[in-house]
């Protein structure tokens, strides 16, 4: 009797599934009405029905998937786009890639796509959730196409794609086709293709198998597309602080994600700082490991980090560009100089009251008149060439040099005097470009050749008055950190300069936090334009880690971000008002791939689209 | 027909039926396995050797960062025994705090319980503060045998009160007191006593500050003498869940954050015009037509187990449905409960879409609302104070959907009738009884002539918003309310973030939170009832609520409970003592946001304005 009482026992717990399976019956549904989704004025209820039904058809995430012009893309493609009603469901296990014509002799190209599609399937399957049913209906074919071998990604890459889908309704299936020039054009395609792609809420009754949950889901795609695509500008950036403080390498790996998902190309890694230098370097084990410029014997990145995530941007078409910031913005690292009998590599380290040497504690500045610093630097940038792919560019920095500084130093000054130099603005400014040409100099002749693209930060170095008689423009190429209404970047562009627009009052994203900078929410970003001209190579958000660390990037990086990367993707005549619904929709893209973005508006705003305006 | 089977036929079935029930659960329970796989995958810890860069010495009440030299001082262990502990907040009364330390691991922690009547709650309690340490511990504890380590951590809690239900009001005591003595050999003994279990409950958290991880093991400092008491009676966060649902998991996550800054209470404004996710069991309705989804709700158990779960850390929570405005998707379902829902253009209906104000001439608006009262009455077990919103009443929207007069007096006749009709539904729904405590915001209705008209200053408490230079609480003292402040300028978490509509700025800092003492110039003070922080949820969901919240509201904490002076030396220890209370919030979960670079963390003296300097501020 015992099995008996087991038995009731159990189908009572089955009972009790069952009943926490069954779920709500009723749901709210959308209509597309001229370009937006539209709710339903009362929840509805559904009876239990197979394949495609008015659950599905009519859910938020169906409607945006086909609504207006460019759907639930972000950003918006920036040729001619047709996104049709027509979806069909089916599973990401049943999608047969077709890389036959992607052309490779051998170096790899192939090799990367099927990477790509690896990450593509990753996506759905998140995309999906853990609730997503099986539906064997449909198959799905995607072809790749691309030509070029070359795998080298930099301001000359060819992103552009096109995508098809083209539907046999006699075999059931679906075909999708994406043509590049380039496998990073490809990788792209791919993007986009995921974000044709929505889960919606699956048939009450119908598809799935196997142990239960509360509510099953499934994918759908659009399937009447049509889209050619290519970005406007080719430099779309994200620069990450990790020096003032520390950033895990998972932190990283997930911001290049949502960098990937919104199409931006570069990560601009501000590795060091004068807080700490956290880059581990084989040659110069003292300016981390070894206990000088490292927060924790943890806190670093390896040789073999830097690599990994070098090739995990690589997969996401993005490239990384090194900033080791010098003269200035260098401290903690560098003071083993002495001890080693190398001299005083930086002055004023930590040097207190801050406010006397330095614009934010703790101070540090590079010493540019001990020649052993440059042997330094020689080591450093022979780990960073053995790293990195060849003719990347190099960021060397170059901001808010603080005088007073360098003019506390008597072993400065003395050197100055030798020199016959005085004491003023012009001449610790030639001592900085003297600093600029040497540290390049080592740098070339560790590459070999002088064609390596230098960036620098706009400083008074910059200024249009001076700038070229410090720095050739075939070289360098300023990242302007002004305001929108300041006319340096023009000027620089006058005189023959490449610039990246780091627009400060709207692509800052620690303001807001601090003194009297006010936050830039996701319209200002969005809206900010930059001039479409020879020269101007894009832009870069900027995320300085004062107040920020792992605990809070996402929220603060994410969803604004995104909004700048449409701006440099497609630059439109439109404002931010009219990219709302596609926006929050991203929003919820990125949330799903597992960044902790900000929301940006009421999620009565989200399901009702431009109810809010 | 059954009886009609053979014993052995029966036999074979249940034997049959018993096999085919061992496989599903085998198959279920595989099922459950794959799901928790990932999860394992990701949270294997990772062993790492101990820090070997830095240590740190203490300097004239300074740790200060060098070069590790023979043995090692970790920050935590220095920043623990050097100048003044980093409690938060600061407890009132410290007559005695050691600088001696001992290892210890958690198997030597043991309780003592004198209060049998609540020992169950007790145990809750000290489960928490057992559980809080071992969130400090990112390994086992070392098996090297240590021979400082403690073998036995007594804790002995005692509660004078013979409550056997113990329910946080206004006029609880939590005050407590704390004594941390060797025992004897490798004994250590801590006594916390408390009037109410509330205070034992503080008095653990404090105990659990006075514990960090350092290296290879726990420590906890070896004397200390502690009498603290708060300064305010009600110490709130306002959370809302109506422009954003918040899952019930970030708003347990929230009271764990409230419990580490000895914050007291919840205010859950769970209901506005966007939304209704309170599942209510009296009238479902209301969250089947307010909700943003089926999944988007709060059961009554939801509800039930968060206010449990908040007892426990020293939190209660206040739910408010706001009305008559602020009030509209949830309440279609009925004929004209609420006016004006979703209209457009919304600016003339509403400050913020959507639009949507009950329908003050509905009877049944009352009826419904009495219902809702009822409900969360019995799901918060309130006895003294209820909040019933009450703000933003948008008068024309009522003047162009009522019928009947237009005229400015006779709509705010209408709006003191709301209220003394919903007075009278929650007097019911409490049993015939009026709390002691009815709140509402501050408005148009809260200021002269209105207030003296429509609201009685023996039962209305006014939270007041606006700006503290709008001079909303003196004259709402000085008509003779009971205030909570909540400054718009100071406290309103969420102002900043952006121009949605037309949102209040700037982003407010922890030092702008810090320093607020509005009741230095408030007369009289004893009617101050406390304040709360809020944090209104248009541009905020669970990703980002931590980052938002703290340690910004931990901040807000030690104002309410320790209101220390202002000046530079207090602002100067309380920056570091703040980023020590970061990290623990971080320890336990939350993810709050930065304070300062680390390097700030690991040389604290370096970052913070000099003291003794004339040097001009250079701005970048």
């Amino acid at each position: 009797m015992k099995v008996a009482y087991l038995l009731q026992v159990l189908s009572a717990a089955a009972c009790l599934c069952a009943a926490e399976d069954s779920g709500p019956g009723w749901q709210w549904s959308w209509a597309c009405k001229s370009g937006r989704c539209v709710k339903s004025e009362y929840p509805i209820s559904y009876a239990s029905s197979r394949g495609i039904s008015n659950i599905t058809r009519k859910s938020q995430s169906a409607c945006r998937l086909t609504c207006g012009q460019y759907g639930a893309l972000w950003p918006h493609p920036t040729g001619p786009t047709t996104i049709g009603e027509q979806v069909v469901a089916f599973h990401p296990s049943i999608i047969r890639f077709d890389l036959l014509e992607v052309v490779d002799s051998g170096r790899g190209t192939r090799e990367y796509l099927a990477a790509c599609t690896q990450l593509f399937l990753d996506n759905l399957l998140v995309e999906c959730g853990a609730n997503c049913s099986v539906v064997s209906d449909t198959d799905v074919y995607v072809r790749l196409v691309t030509r070029s071998q070359d795998l080298t990604l930099n301001w000359n890459t060819d992103e552009t794609y096109t995508l098809d889908i083209v539907t046999s309704s006699r075999v059931n299936s679906v075909t999708v086709n994406i043509r590049a020039e380039t496998v990073y054009g490809a990788r792209h395609g791919l993007e986009t293709l995921s974000q044709l792609v929505a889960r919606v809420p699956a048939p009450l009754g119908g598809g799935g198998r196997g142990h239960s949950s509360p509510r099953k889901h499934l994918l759908i795609m659009a399937t009447n597309v049509r889209l050619s695509d290519a970005p406007i500008f080719r430099h779309r950036g994200l620069m990450l602080d990790t020096a003032r403080n520390f950033l895990p390498l998972y932190a990283m790996k997930r911001t290049l994600d949502a960098m990937a998902a919104s199409k931006l190309n570069v990560l601009h890694w501000h590795a060091t700082d004068s807080q700490s230098f956290p880059l581990e370097s084989p040659r110069v084990p003292q300016l981390a490991r070894r206990r000088f410029g490292a927060y924790s014997s943890r806190q670093v990145y390896t040789p073999q980090d830097v690599a990994y995530l070098l090739e995990y941007a690589r997969l996401r078409g993005v490239r990384i560009i090194m900033e080791l910031d010098a003269p200035s913005h260098a401290g903690n690292g560098w003071q083993w100089g002495e001890a080693a009998g190398l001299g005083q590599l930086a002055v004023c380290v930590n040097q207190q009251p801050w406010r006397k040497y330095c614009i934010q504690p703790p101070c540090g500045q590079l010493n540019p008149t001990n020649p052993n610093l440059y042997r330094v630097l020689r080591d450093l940038y022979r780990d960073i060439l053995d790293i990195f792919p060849r003719g990347e560019p190099l960021h060397m920095g170059g901001d808010e040099v603080y005088f007073p500084c360098w003019n506390s130093s008597a072993e400065i000054v003395n050197w100055m005097e030798a020199r016959g130099q005085g004491r003023g603005q012009a001449d610790f400014l030639q001592l900085w470009a003297d600093y600029q040409s040497t540290a390049l100099g080592t740098l070339d002749e560790e590459v070999g050749h002088s064609n390596t693209p230098i960036i620098l930060w706009s400083s008074h170095l910059t200024e249009p008055g001076v700038i070229e008689s410090f720095l050739n423009k075939d070289r360098y190429i300023i990242q302007t950190w002004v305001p929108a209404s300041s006319s340096l970047p023009v000027e620089l562009l006058a005189k023959g300069y490449r610039v990246i627009y780091s627009t400060k009052d709207t692509w800052y994203l620690d303001h807001g936090f601090w003194g009297s900078t006010v936050y830039h929410n996701w319209r200002v970003v969005y809206d900010n334009r930059i001039p479409r001209k020879a020269g101007v190579l894009g832009g870069e958000a900027c995320m300085w880690s004062e107040l920020v660390d792992n605990q809070s990037l996402d929220a603060k990086v994410w969803p604004r971000t995104a909004a700048m990367a449409e701006r440099l993707w497609a630059d439109p005549e439109t404002r931010s008002s009219s990219a709302e619904a596609r926006f929050y929709r991203h929003r919820q893209r990125l949330v799903t791939r597992g960044i902790r973005a900000d929301a940006v508006s009421p999620a009565y705003c989200y399901q009702n689209e431009g109810e809010c305006q | 027909m059954c009886l009609s089977v053979s014993a052995e036929r029966l036999r074979k079935v249940l034997v049959a039926l018993t096999v085919f029930t061992v496989v599903l659960i085998a198959v279920l329970y595989w099922g459950r396995l794959e799901d928790l796989q990932p999860a394992l995958r990701i949270n294997l810890p990772r062993r790492w050797a101990v820090d070997d860069l830095w240590s740190w010495e203490c300097e004239s009440e300074q740790c200060v960062r060098r070069e590790q030299r023979g043995a090692r001082t970790s920050l935590a262990t220095c920043r623990m025994q050097c100048g003044t502990a980093p409690l938060w907040p600061r407890p009132t009364e410290v007559s005695d705090l050691g600088s001696q330390s001992a290892p210890f691991c958690l198997q030597a922690l043991r309780i003592e319980v004198h209060s049998v009547q609540i020992r169950a709650l007790l145990e809750q309690a000290f489960a928490v503060f057992r559980g809080n340490l071992e969130a400090l511990v990112p390994d086992s504890c070392s098996e090297e045998p240590d021979k400082g380590r403690l073998s036995d951590f007594m804790v002995s809690v005692q509660v004078e009160s013979e409550d056997r239900d113990p329910l946080l009001t206004l006029s609880t005591n939590e005050s407590y007191q704390l004594e941390v003595c060797r025992a004897g050999g490798s004994k250590l003994r801590a006594e916390v006593r408390a009037q109410s279990f509330f205070g034992v409950r503080h008095g653990l958290e404090t105990l659990s500050q006075l514990v960090w991880w350092d290296d290879t093991s726990l420590r906890v400092l070896t004397r200390a003498h502690i009498r603290d008491a708060p300064r305010f009676a009600h110490r709130g966060v306002l959370l809302d869940t109506a422009r954003n649902f918040l899952p019930i998991g970030a708003l347990r996550a929230t009271v764990d954050g409230l419990a580490a800054c000895k914050l007291n209470a919840l205010h859950w404004h769970v209901s506005d015009s966007h939304s209704f996710p309170f599942d209510s069991p009296r009238i479902p309705n209301m969250s089947r037509y307010g909700a943003y989804s089926p999944e988007q709700v709060y059961s009554a158990r939801d509800v039930a187990g968060l206010v449990a779960y908040a007892r426990v850390r020293g939190v209660r929570v206040l739910m408010e449905v706001d009305a008559p405005a602020h009030a509209g998707n949830g309440w279609q379902w009925g004929p004209n409960l609420s006016v004006c829902v979703n209209r457009q253009p919304w600016d003339l209906y509403c400050g913020e879409p959507p639009c949507g104000q009950l329908n003050p001439d509905n009877k049944q608006t009352y009826a419904v609302l009495g219902a809702l009262y009822r409900d969360l009455v019995e799901l918060t077990n309130v006895t003294d104070m209820f909040h019933l919103g009450g703000d933003e009443v948008n008068l024309h929207c009522w003047a162009s959907e009522l019928s009947g007069p237009v005229g400015h007096q006779e709509l705010m006749a209408k709006w003191g009738e709301f209220q003394q009709r919903a007075l009278q539904v929650l007097e019911v729904a409490m049993g015939g009884t009026v709390p002691a405590a009815v709140v509402v915001w501050s408005s148009q209705i809260t200021r002269p002539p209105y207030a003296h008209l429509y609201l009685d200053p023996r039962v209305y408490v006014i939270q007041t918003w606006g700006a503290s230079g709008w001079g909303e609480a003196p004259a709402v003292l000085q008509a003779g309310f009971r205030v909570i402040l909540s400054h718009v300028d100071a406290w309103y978490l969420d102002c900043g973030f952006g121009d949605w509509r037309g949102a209040c700025n700037p982003v407010v800092s922890w030092q702008t939170v810090y320093q607020h003492r509005p009741w230095t110039e408030l007369e009289p003070r004893a009617l101050v009832l406390g304040g709360e922080a809020c944090l209104w949820s248009e541009m905020v969901d669970e990703h980002s609520l931590d980052a938002k919240l703290w340690p910004r509201a931990a901040a807000f904490g030690e104002r309410m409970w320790a209101d220390p002076d202002l000046d530079d030396l207090i602002l100067r220890d309380a920056h570091g003592r703040l980023a020590v209370q970061r990290k623990r919030l971080v320890s336990r979960g939350i993810r709050a946001d930065a304070l300062w670079p680390q390097w700030c963390d690991q040389n604290p003296d370096s970052c913070l304005e000099p003291l003794d300097t004339d040097l001009k501020p250079v701005s970048s």
